[in-house]
């Protein structure tokens, strides 16, 4: 009953490319399903602006630099959009295009400077266009902006929503298509950053009474007592 | 085997009719002189429920840089980050209004100058499929597979450009270009695909039209 020698080597083929068909079916549907890790890679553009007359420094903290969003959405898997990998590219190419002098501090404080500013994500939302029965990926970031003196006494904070979306026809994933969107939103936020700093009334506020600097804050009773021990 | 490489090659030379139209609105004079360099920009302001391709952009840029009388084009993505943060979705200008006040920034109007511009060209709309009738279905199982069925589809383009001259800060002139063709798919165990490529019949229209409109002065 056995096929003989010659037929068997001239359906091997044959039996490679069944096996191969149900091989890449079954990777088909469990990647309908699978976890989506999103990385940006991008570079961001220096803003074209007049410089604004003030020597700023930017604290991006690690919780900043490592931010990862992750959301389990149905039917479409877990996703994981990590944020954080850009953030020092995107400040460092924000600060050299509008303010007159900049750098990345590691604390609240820089002596020498007019201020330090720290920005966080305190929000992020996507939505695919099955979930919105639009045509578009959509991100939205939510930043919040610490500012301090040189010392590092706290003068305000505000906060920045940005937007980005990318249409489905352009993008052939749904992985490129959020992936499009978060830079988007990315760039959104530099834009709306760089035209309306000085233009945010804590800024504005500051500017006016020429960027004043209070004395370092007196160590707290617990501090002094630990600084006493050592 | 001959006769399977030809069946591919008529196949693939099989395509929908398409009819376009395009149009013209002249406002002023328009000209390119040696070194000048045009830009091609799809509408992304908000809020908005349509937006024009990529490829459509990227279409009409290669189309209008090729050529005979091709043109120096700059790309999207080259211009926005020359001009970050100016023209993007949020802070682009709307209309030709508010160019005035964008160029009297000495940074800006330098670097325009610095990248020889002379026209943007907005470009808003997209392609639709209107209709579709019919169906396809196929069945694969071990001993083979095949298809059977008809299907139909309408895809309509419609697209307009609208030339400002960045050296006026005045709108040069519009152009709208329309496209529609039938799509068929007949299958008799294969299918066979006879596309209308009317997306591409819009851009070719469309960028022909536009390297004429700035390149003549009337």
């Amino acid at each position: 009953m056995g096929l003989n020698r010659h037929q068997d080597e001239r359906l091997r083929p044959l039996h490679i490319m069944r096996l191969g068909l149900i091989v890449c079916v079954s990777f088909g549907l469990a990647s309908c399903a699978s976890t989506k890790n999103l990385v940006l890679d991008t570079t961001f553009p220096v803003p074209l602006m007049n410089k604004v007359p003030v020597r700023l420094a930017f604290h991006l903290d690690d919780t900043l630099l490592s931010y990862v969003y992750s959301e389990k959405i149905e039917k479409k898997g877990q996703w994981n959009v990590e944020l954080g990998s850009v953030q020092t590219k995107l400040f460092n190419n924000l600060a050299a295009g509008i303010f007159e002098q900049h750098k990345l501090v590691a604390t609240n404080s820089a002596p020498g400077l007019d201020g330090v500013l720290k920005p966080s994500i305190t929000d992020l939302q996507f939505s695919l266009p099955d979930q919105t029965r639009s045509d578009f990926y959509e991100v939205w970031i939510r930043y919040n902006f610490d500012l301090y003196d040189s010392n590092g006494n706290p003068v305000g904070n505000w906060p920045l929503t940005a937007y980005g979306k990318a249409s489905k026809n352009d993008f052939s994933s749904s992985s490129s298509g959020v992936e499009a969107a978060a830079i988007a939103a990315c760039r959104d936020a530099m834009a709306f950053f760089a035209i309306n700093f000085t233009k945010v009334p804590i800024v504005k506020k500051w500017f006016a009474n020429g960027k004043p600097q209070k004395p370092p804050a007196a160590p707290s009773p617990a501090e002094s007592a630990e600084d006493g021990k050592t | 085997m001959k006769l399977f490489i030809f069946l591919i090659f008529v196949v693939a030379g099989l395509s929908g009719c398409v009819t376009s139209t395009v149009e013209q609105v002249r406002e002023s004079a328009t000209g390119m002189s040696e070194g000048d360099a045009v830009v091609v920009l799809g509408r992304r302001n908000r809020p908005s429920q349509t937006q024009t391709e990529l490829d459509f952009i990227n279409c009409i840029s290669n189309n209008m840089s090729s050529g005979a009388n091709g043109v120096a084009v700059i790309t999207e993505q080259d211009f926005m980050d020359a001009l970050f943060p100016w023209f993007e979705p949020r802070t682009a200008p709307i209309n030709t209004n508010e160019l005035p006040g964008l160029l009297q920034q000495p940074v800006l109007a330098e670097r325009l100058r610095e990248i020889s511009l002379k026209y943007l060209v907005w470009v808003e709309g997209s392609t639709r499929r209107t209709s579709q009738t019919g169906s396809l279905s196929c069945a694969a199982t071990p001993g083979g597979g095949g298809c059977f069925g008809f299907l139909t589809w309408e895809n309509d383009s419609n697209y307009e450009a609208s030339v400002w001259n960045a050296h006026t800060a005045k709108t040069a002139g519009k152009i709208s270009s329309e496209a529609a063709g039938t799509s068929y798919i007949p299958a008799v165990i294969v299918p066979i695909p006879i596309i209308a490529r009317v997306q591409s019949s819009a851009c070719e229209k469309l960028a022909d039209q536009l390297k004429v409109f700035i390149q003549d002065t009337p």
